[in-house]
């Protein structure tokens, strides 16, 4: 792994979307902040926020709303989606690692990899923890790992200082061709472990977390704890939308002109009554405490983290934000916790 | 891809999303963090959004039905035969022989230009839309008590109040973002209390939950009232300085037996001792009703009943507290603001006043028209009786949400023009002779007002499909065919200009102003430029407020031998209004079976009916054939059917008993009887439709 | 890379086969090798264009043109869809998918149970013992609502005449037999106590002729269930069909009882199933 000293983020920025399509978090007009596309003469500076965007990098690669076939009446055709070779700049640690474990979910999804393929990722160290995040009890962050980005940026503590930048894949290097880069100072494993020092205390121990982890894979947790969360979902489908790992999605079939016809996937929620409910009416997860425990299994279960070898949950703290009836991850652990 | 910001469109909170758009297409939605009203999060259907929006099934070229079949037409041709259809009803008729009814859902900037469109170029006060079912008699109580319709407070005040009152609103499914501050605010110590005759999900989480008989308001307000009074827990000061003298409340409550409104509505006096303490005594309550107090035939009065419970304790007119109703559609409060109404302009200036009736003949250019308009039920009655003769609608779907189907489809019927303007084929546009195709609102500029009265901007995301058009833009063209230039707006800011400079309470808004605050809360004028989230602090629109003495009204159709199952009306999480929209989403429209009846599972065991068995639902006015789902939310004795289904449709059912002050109709208890299909036998969603056809035919 | 587009299927004929059921003729257009191979209990997914998907067993294999049957139950609004076409409509198809019963047995004794509909997965199974094709002998035992209920009316009165074949009502006609399958189950384990028992039928009836068996000394790990689970895309990714960690359209639809206890205990309890025990 190269490690190279940036004068100015921006330049590399500038860099990379003169060769491919960049996307950046940057704010609305109306307090909002969303994935833009970005020019190579866009003159803003980079100034990443320290709070993660409302939606992470999952639909990037994961469509919303994914064509997958057409039928014109007589013959089915494929349709996979066409990508122009892009780059998302600035990508948190705990986004990215979202990334990898999708990557590996969706790793025989031919849909996922046109898209994902076409990508290159250019991570980006936390300073400071985001506010609700808890990335650094799970292991997903603060700092990039480098088998989940091509590139990573690392903030200095001081302001005008110069960045780092770790070439962390063979894309990642290739894409620096042509930028004039000096080699990095000598010190930067240290600073990137003060910064993840300095996040760990941020976050704290998150004791429930860890506990309720630990309940939950002890089937400590009985059913009247899960009907009670239960009551209070109110099956929205925001903490599925948002987080960043879910995969869950459903067919939408439709009729298209005379005889023609085509099926989309869409992002689905397993908090939905309907979404295990089968043709003859049965549901296998009739209650909604069996869809809350079922949710949470998926992301904290030790099978799931066997297979993935990692957790579903990457601890951004998006859950908590978007959940109306105060469920999400912090809630869900603390009620499981202190019933 | 990009995030257009802009307001969702399902219910009347107004929650703040972005329009997240690809290849010229809205693929969904997410939440505005820090959006004052929904704070980053959203409801199911506001998260599908986007199927609602989608191109799929949308109308995409005006039509106009032929021996009884629809074919496509030019926008010229369309729009000259509206024009001339409207000009033969006039002729034969005059101004009353035509109606318009506007719609809830469509943005202020098209309400603007419905009632504009009736008064100044039909010369016509025929101009309503569907507030008359739901919160008609909100407007028409909290009139006549504080002055002033709309919710006093803000949302945002939940978050400062020590106790929550919620009456006859299932604020988790049908406002969940208001449920879910609710929640909080109960999480951070505040006392939720919900009086509702289901145990809601919020009753089941409340503090105290009043499971009072179907249409027993009134007597249990005034069983609250009493105690108070005799407690001397009334807040004194504030009844001296604000309000009228409540003598005459006092002397009708004692002659009040306590024990009997006790047994009227069901409810212990020791439960009503402790509500009535707590809701006196806490500093700051914040109380919120839903149409478990308006759909009623003394919807009026029960909201004046509930404004004499916040009135005699004063919670009204400072931060946590206030009377709040939560109102239904996504604009139903912009809709009535912009002056859909049959009696009010904009702003709710009175078309009685010359002095108005002068002002906006002067702005518009037109003599506008001095004899009252007609509700929309009155239309309906009138179009039977062949006196109008004409009707445009504008996005409502009256033959599926009005009570009493069967009379809609006969005024339908007998109608000589029926104007659609719409997004899909719905029940009501299937009647139409000519139907137009309209633009959502993701496809245009404008402003929606939510519930709070904080008038928020949508901005146009994508393009309309094929030929649609905004409603205001073709109501403009409508003008100008005939003959009247006054419409002829470059774009919507320029609607919404014209509507602020002849409105007072909209005075100091405009878009950029709008754009800069998350929206703006009327009134804003130059003495509240930043607007209002509070109203009434330091006096009521009427001066003093008034307590007006009121006794239990039953509602109009007891369960009785024939008819034994008390009946009333609700709404799913998942669905908004008729489905047209929630209903495009596959996730959404998988969650129900598409009509249902709720029933308590010991009526059920009683009955014999197994889960989802085929039931027919009779009632004195019609009758239907749809699935049992057991649910203990309801007690026994009582069956509750959502109205989002037209393959049961429960306003067939439903009674047209009207409340005599605002003619709302009874839609939330009626009488019906059941009767078990065979084990096995799929409900016909075709029972009981046979006279809908035939009049139309 | 998977392919989630649907190849081309003619439906060749459908005929009435019991209640509210109906048997299809069905060709895949250029079956390929994997189609020929496929097992008994494995399943398809079915498309009909504009309309939707859903899974379906193999009631008889495809052969090499590519023509086999299926059981279909109306239930909703793409299965009515289904009724309606006439023969000669394209539809499409995808498969097959997941695992079938195991048919690894020796000349053994073994017990189907099959409730309701559930006896379509069997099919394949009991007809290949019909036909003397596998050493394994065979008792069935079938349980249905009443004998309209009753589905593959064709195929059950060839295998009577070759297999012990038990047929119970939950509504009896006089000369019938009254109850569900367990209430039979001694009478089989009387003639020779079998060494495994295959069961379809909704999850109720399966998991309690699984205990039924196992108190009768059948061990748990020679008894296999064919889980109904609502599918979508069969690739094991649209989350649907979980069964604990598993999905049940690779892993299943076919469970070792051991291990499908093993899935419900460690991450999701058993529901609160509604009683009927026919689908």
């Amino acid at each position: 792994m190269h490690a190279y000293s940036l004068d100015r983020p921006e330049r590399l920025r500038a860099h990379l979307a003169a060769q491919r399509r960049l996307y950046e978090v940057r704010p609305d007009c109306q307090g909002g902040q969303h994935w833009q596309t970005v020019s190579s003469q866009d003159r803003h500076a980079f100034e990443p926020s320290s709070e993660l965007p409302p939606f992470s990098a999952k639909s990037f690669f994961f469509g919303e709303r994914e064509l997958l076939f057409r039928f014109d009446g007589g013959q089915f055709y494929s349709a996979l989606p066409q990508v122009v070779p892009q780059v998302l700049f600035g990508l948190h640690a705990c986004d990215l690692q979202a990334v990898a474990y999708q990557d590996q979910f969706f790793a025989q999804d031919a849909h996922y990899q046109a898209r994902r393929q076409a990508t290159l990722l250019v991570g980006l160290d936390c300073l400071h923890s985001c506010n609700g995040g808890f990335c650094s009890v799970l292991g997903s962050g603060p700092a990039v790992q480098a088998q989940t980005a091509d590139l990573i940026l690392l903030p200095p503590a001081e302001a005008g200082a110069d960045w780092g930048l770790l070439a962390a894949s063979a894309a990642g290097q290739q894409a620096l061709h042509g930028l004039d880069l000096a080699s990095a100072h000598a010190d930067w494993p240290a600073q990137r472990q003060a910064n993840e020092a300095r996040v760990r205390a941020e976050q704290g121990s998150q004791e429930d977390i860890i506990e309720g982890i630990a309940r939950l894979n002890l089937q400590a947790i009985d059913d009247s704890t899960w009907e009670a969360l239960g009551l209070r979902c109110l099956g929205c489908s925001g903490c599925t939308s948002v987080c960043p790992t879910c995969s869950c999605f459903a067919p939408l079939d439709r009729a298209e002109g005379q005889g023609g016809a085509l099926r989309e996937r869409v992002w689905d929620s397993c908090l939905y009554q309907g979404f295990q409910q089968e043709a003859s009416g049965h549901n296998p997860s009739a209650t909604a405490g069996q869809r809350v425990q079922r949710f949470w299994t998926h992301k904290f279960g030790e099978d799931f983290r066997q297979r993935f070898d990692s957790y579903g949950c990457v601890g951004c703290g998006r859950c908590d934000r978007v959940c109306p009836g105060s469920i999400g991850v912090h809630g869900v652990m603390h009620k499981v916790v202190q019933p | 891809m990009r995030v257009v910001p802009s307001i969702c469109s399902f219910c009347g909170v107004g929650c703040g999303i972005g329009l997240r758009v690809e290849d010229g297409r809205v693929i969904g939605v997410e939440p505005q963090p820090g959006h004052p009203v929904s704070q980053g999060q959203l409801c199911a259907k506001g998260w599908a959004s986007s199927f609602a929006i989608d191109a799929h099934g949308r109308l995409t070229q005006p039509l106009i039905k032929e021996h009884g079949q629809f074919r496509p037409a030019s926008w010229d041709e369309a729009l000259e035969r509206v024009a001339e259809g409207l000009r033969n009803a006039q002729d034969e008729r005059g101004p009353g022989g035509v109606g318009v009814i506007s719609c809830a859902r469509a943005s202020n900037e098209d309400n603007y230009a419905a009632q504009k469109f009736a008064r100044a170029v039909l010369g016509s006060n025929n101009i309503d839309h569907c507030a008359r079912i739901c919160h008609s008699p909100s407007v028409a109580g909290l009139s006549r008590t504080l002055g002033s319709g709309a919710m006093s407070n803000s949302i945002a005040d939940i978050d400062q109040a020590e106790l929550i009152l919620v009456v006859g609103a299932d604020v988790t499914e049908n406002h969940a973002m208001i449920g879910a501050r609710m929640l909080r605010a109960q999480a951070r110590g505040a006392t939720l209390i919900v009086i509702d005759p289901r145990r809601t999900r919020l009753a089941r989480l409340a503090d105290i939950h009043l499971q009072l008989r179907l249409g027993s308001n009134i007597a249990l307000l005034n069983a609250l009232l009493k105690i108070i009074l005799e407690r001397g827990w009334e807040n004194t000061a504030f009844l001296a300085e604000r309000c009228e003298d409540i003598a005459p409340l006092r002397a009708h409550l004692a002659e009040l037996s306590l024990a009997q409104c006790s047994e009227q509505c069901g409810i212990a006096v020791a439960e009503l001792e402790r509500v009535a303490y707590l809701f006196s005594q806490v500093k700051t309550a914040f109380t919120a009703y839903g149409m478990g107090i308006t759909q009623f035939q003394s919807g009026t009065n029960n909201v004046i009943a509930l404004s004499n419970l916040v009135l005699l304790c004063g919670q009204i007119g400072r931060p946590g507290t206030g009377i709040n109703p939560l109102r239904g559609q996504n604009n139903v409060q912009g809709a009535c603001d912009m002056g859909c109404l049959p009696n009010v302009y904009p702003g709710y200036q009175a078309v009685a006043d010359p002095a108005v009736r002068a002002r906006f003949s002067t702005a518009w250019g037109r003599a506008v028209p001095e004899a009252p308009g007609l509700t929309s039920l009155g239309m309906m009655h009138a179009a039977q009786q062949g006196e109008l003769r004409a009707l445009l609608i504008m996005g409502e779907d009256p033959l599926q949400t009005d009570p009493d189907q069967n009379q809609v489809a006969r005024a339908f019927a007998a109608l000589d023009l029926l104007v659609v303007v719409e997004l899909s084929l719905t029940a009501t546009a299937r009647q139409a002779d000519v139907l137009l195709p309209a633009a959502a609102f993701a496809e245009k500029d404008g402003t929606f007002t939510n519930c709070e009265r904080r008038v928020q901007r949508i901005r146009q995301a994508i393009a309309p499909p094929g030929l649609a058009r905004g409603d205001w833009q073709i109501l403009g063209e409508l003008a100008r065919r005939m003959d009247y230039a006054g419409m002829a707006w470059r774009d919507a800011e320029a609607v919404f200009d014209e509507m602020a400079a002849l409105t007072p309470i909209f005075s100091a808004m405009n878009y950029p102003a709008l754009d800069a605050h998350h929206g703006l809360q009327w009134p804003c004028d130059s003495a509240h430029p930043q607007g209002s989230p509070i109203l009434h602090q330091q006096g009521f629109p009427i001066g003093r407020a008034r307590l007006l003495p009121l006794s239990q009204v039953e509602v109009a159709e007891l369960p009785d031998a024939e008819y034994p199952f008390a009946f009333t009306t609700q709404r799913l999480h998942f669905h908004y209004g008729c489905g047209s929209m929630t209903r495009k989403s596959p996730l959404l429209e998988r969650e129900t079976p598409a009509g249902l009846l709720f029933i308590h599972p010991e009526d059920a065991a009683e009955l014999g009916l197994a889960q989802h068995q085929g039931v027919r639902v009779r009632s004195r006015r019609g009758v239907l054939e749809t699935r049992i789902e057991y649910h203990d939310d309801l007690p026994r004795g009582t069956l509750s059917m959502p109205y989002h289904f037209s393959e049961a449709p429960c306003n067939r059912l439903t009674n047209d008993a009207q409340d005599p002050i605002s003619k709302m109709p009874e839609l939330k208890a009626c009488a019906v009887a059941l009767e078990a299909l065979a084990p096995g036998q799929a409900p016909d969603i075709h029972m009981g439709t046979s006279e809908v056809s035939h009049a139309r035919l | 890379m998977i392919d989630s587009t649907p190849r081309r299927l003619h439906l060749l004929e459908q005929y009435e086969d019991g209640e509210d059921s109906r048997h299809f003729s069905l060709r895949i257009e250029q079956p390929a090798a994997s189609d020929l191979a496929a097992k008994a209990g494995q399943f398809f997914m079915l498309t009909l264009p504009g309309v939707g998907e859903a899974p379906f067993t193999y009631v008889s294999l495809p052969d090499a043109q590519g023509c086999f049957t299926a059981l279909v139950r109306r239930a909703g609004r793409l299965t009515q869809a289904l009724f309606d076409q006439p023969a000669g409509s394209v539809l499409g198809y995808r498969g097959p998918f997941g695992h079938g019963w195991p048919l690894f047995f020796n000349a053994q004794p073994l017990l189907v149970v099959a409730g309701g509909c559930g006896l379509a997965p069997l099919a394949g199974v009991i007809e290949q013992a019909s036909r003397q094709a596998m050493p394994a002998r065979l008792s069935v035992i079938y349980g249905a609502r009443h004998s309209g209920a009753q589905v593959l009316g064709r195929e059950r009165a060839r295998w009577q005449q070759t297999l012990p074949f038990i047929e119970t009502f939950d509504q009896a006609a006089p000369g019938q037999r009254q109850g569900t399958p367990l209430l039979h189950l001694d009478e089989v384990f009387a003639a020779g106590p079998p060494a495994a028992l295959l069961c379809c039928g909704p999850e109720p009836l399966m998991r309690a002729s699984a205990e039924a068996c196992l108190q009768r000394g059948l061990r748990a790990d020679r008894i296999w269930l064919s889980l109904e689970r609502r599918m979508h895309c069969a690739d094991g990714l649209c989350g649907h069909c979980y069964l604990g960690s598993s999905y049940v359209c690779q892993d299943g639809p076919t469970y070792r009882y051991d291990r499908y206890l093993q899935l419900l205990g460690r991450s999701s309890p058993i529901s609160q199933a509604p009683p009927a025990l026919f689908c």
